[in-house]
């Protein structure tokens, strides 16, 4: 399991949760001109690289689904990662382009990906797989018609119970329907939201983070309830700091131009409970929080089985800390 | 179309009993030997309004008449289908792809109707017992809690597996 290990480029979910905690709400935000472009490379990149091909090459109906006329929409998306990915890392990332040969270049795996853009005899795996394959992230593209979203392609290697194979041609409506999405004040926030959606545009995407708790796995999805369903009861106030993961996702909306679809790209990271005291704030406002998650919000999530032992280790580890803080006084005292 | 309707022991096309839809200018009532009676009477209730209907009766026969029917209708034409489970399946499959929207199709079902998992671990489709709660994949034994959400590509509903105790 890899963690975050440069925490300056961790995306700690609760900044706007300091002294309200969290709920379900209409949280997409705008971003700064400098955070449009998603691309991220992390110390981990090649261990995420790693881990989400395996994915896919083990399990491709699990973790990639397409409906066949989407062929356009998925040469705009192979050319919108080529281009944010050169412009951001020009030293990781190249291309060429003759016409209609283009040579992508990945420095860091040193890999090439030849192939005749718009065409798809010219590569093996269809073209969003085949980009999507060079990124740790996860995207999924939703078809605007009738004012609503349709999931059209998918490639996700970390659900958090996100099956593409499941969810294929689904709705925005119907994929968010196992979700108990309602604000604070009882709104309901699904249509509220979508509506939301249909007024991003080119050039101006959203952003919004998600999060979650992991026992002790990289990904809950439907097709392994089984198996992570009776995982989870094996979580202690002990060892809650290395089985618990805080899991984020940070994500952004995306108009694609041409074809007017919502591109949802995922970036999800991951930070044990016990990495938290290096960033003692961190460690306080998500102990603030999870102490405050209400029942249908930790059903949903999956974490009800577990929440109560992570938020007596959280608790724990703040007194040990403040603990020892009095004590480093105290010696200081002493000393002078 | 890659996610059109499709008929599930759910749909919102589904009425307890034929109500015609006063809105529209035509009405077509397609229907099985098991709703001869009530399609009768409700014509017969309607007999002295000005409006259109058209009766068929399906059997298993004359499908190719059924399709050649469907796409003849012109817009603002309300479908009726009242019949078995068997044969409403055909007639809004086929009406579907004569491009009805789940808006213009009521249908009313004679005797039981069917219900589909999808299971989640071998992604195969099977008729279950409309009441369990739970049940086994015959295609791959996982034991599946039966879901409460339906795809219309996947065409059933979802089976969460579980490993009973
Ligand atoms: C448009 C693309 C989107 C897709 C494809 C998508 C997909 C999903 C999926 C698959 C789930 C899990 C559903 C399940 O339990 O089966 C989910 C959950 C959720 N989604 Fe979305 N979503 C999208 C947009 C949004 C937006 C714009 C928001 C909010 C502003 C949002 C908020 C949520 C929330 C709050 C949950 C519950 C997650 C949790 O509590 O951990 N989604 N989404
Ligand atoms: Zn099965």
């Amino acid at each position: 399991m890899f963690k975050s290990t440069n925490l300056d480029m961790f995306t700690f979910p609760f900044t706007n949760f300091k002294n309200k905690t969290y709920r379900y709400s209409n949280d997409l935000v705008e971003l700064s001109g400098d955070k449009v472009n998603f691309m991220k490379i992390t110390p981990e990149y090649k261990a995420q690289i790693k881990r989400k091909r395996e994915m896919l090459e083990k399990q491709p109906e699990v973790r990639y689904q397409s409906f066949p006329h989407t062929m356009e929409m998925q040469w705009e998306f192979v050319e919108l990662l080529i281009d944010l990915s050169t412009a951001k890392y020009p030293e990781h990332f190249s291309v060429e382009k003759d016409g209609d040969q283009w040579t992508f270049t990945n420095h860091i795996l040193e890999e090439t990906e030849v192939f005749t853009f718009g065409d798809e005899s010219s590569i093996d795996l269809e073209p969003y797989d085949m980009i999507g394959r060079h990124f740790h992230h996860d995207y999924m593209l939703m078809v605007n018609r009738d004012d609503n979203f349709y999931l059209e392609v998918a490639q996700e290697s970390f659900a958090a119970l996100f099956s593409p194979h499941w969810n294929l041609g689904m709705s925005f409506d119907e994929i968010h329907g196992p979700v108990p999405f309602v604000s604070r004040d009882g709104i309901d926030l699904v249509d509220r939201i979508r509506k939301f959606l249909l007024t991003i545009e080119p050039g101006v995407p959203r952003t919004r983070v998600n999060w979650n708790l992991m026992a002790d796995r990289w990904d809950v999805n439907y097709e392994t309830m089984d198996v992570w369903g009776p995982q989870r009861e094996k979580v202690t106030p002990e060892n809650a700091g290395e089985l618990v993961h805080l899991r984020v996702e940070e994500q952004w909306f995306i108009r694609m131009p041409r074809s007017n679809a919502i591109l949802f790209v995922l970036d999800t990271q991951f930070l044990p409970m016990e990495d938290l005291i290096k960033r003692p704030e961190w460690l306080e406002i998500t102990y603030f929080n999870l102490a405050d998650i209400p029942d249908y919000m930790a059903e949903y999530k999956g974490m009800a089985p577990f929440l109560p032992q992570t938020v007596e280790y959280l608790k724990n580890l703040i007194d040990s800390m403040k603990e020892k803080d009095k004590q480093e006084k105290g010696e200081e005292h002493f000393v002078q | 179309m890659y996610s059109s309707p499709v008929l599930y022991d759910q749909s919102e096309t589904i009425k307890e009993k034929l109500a015609f839809n006063n809105k529209r200018k035509k009405h077509l009532i397609i229907y099985d030997q098991q709703a001869l009676s009530d399609v009768k009477q409700a014509l017969a209730a309607e007999s002295q309004n000005d409006v259109d209907y058209e009766q068929f009766e399906i059997d298993s026969r004359n499908l190719h008449d059924l399709r050649a029917l469907l796409y003849s209708q012109k817009m603002g034409t309300h479908l009726y289908i009242a019949s078995d489970w068997d044969h409403a399946v055909t007639v809004f499959t086929e009406a579907v792809e004569a491009g009805f929207t789940e808006d213009e199709i009521q249908t009313i079902i004679y005797g039981p109707k069917r219900r589909y998992i999808y299971c989640m671990k071998c992604y195969q489709k099977s008729e279950i017992n409309p009441e369990a709660e739970t049940v086994q994949c015959v295609h791959c034994d996982a034991h599946m809690e039966v879901g409460p959400f339906f795809s219309k590509v996947r065409k059933g509903y979802i089976g969460y597996p579980f490993i009973p105790n």
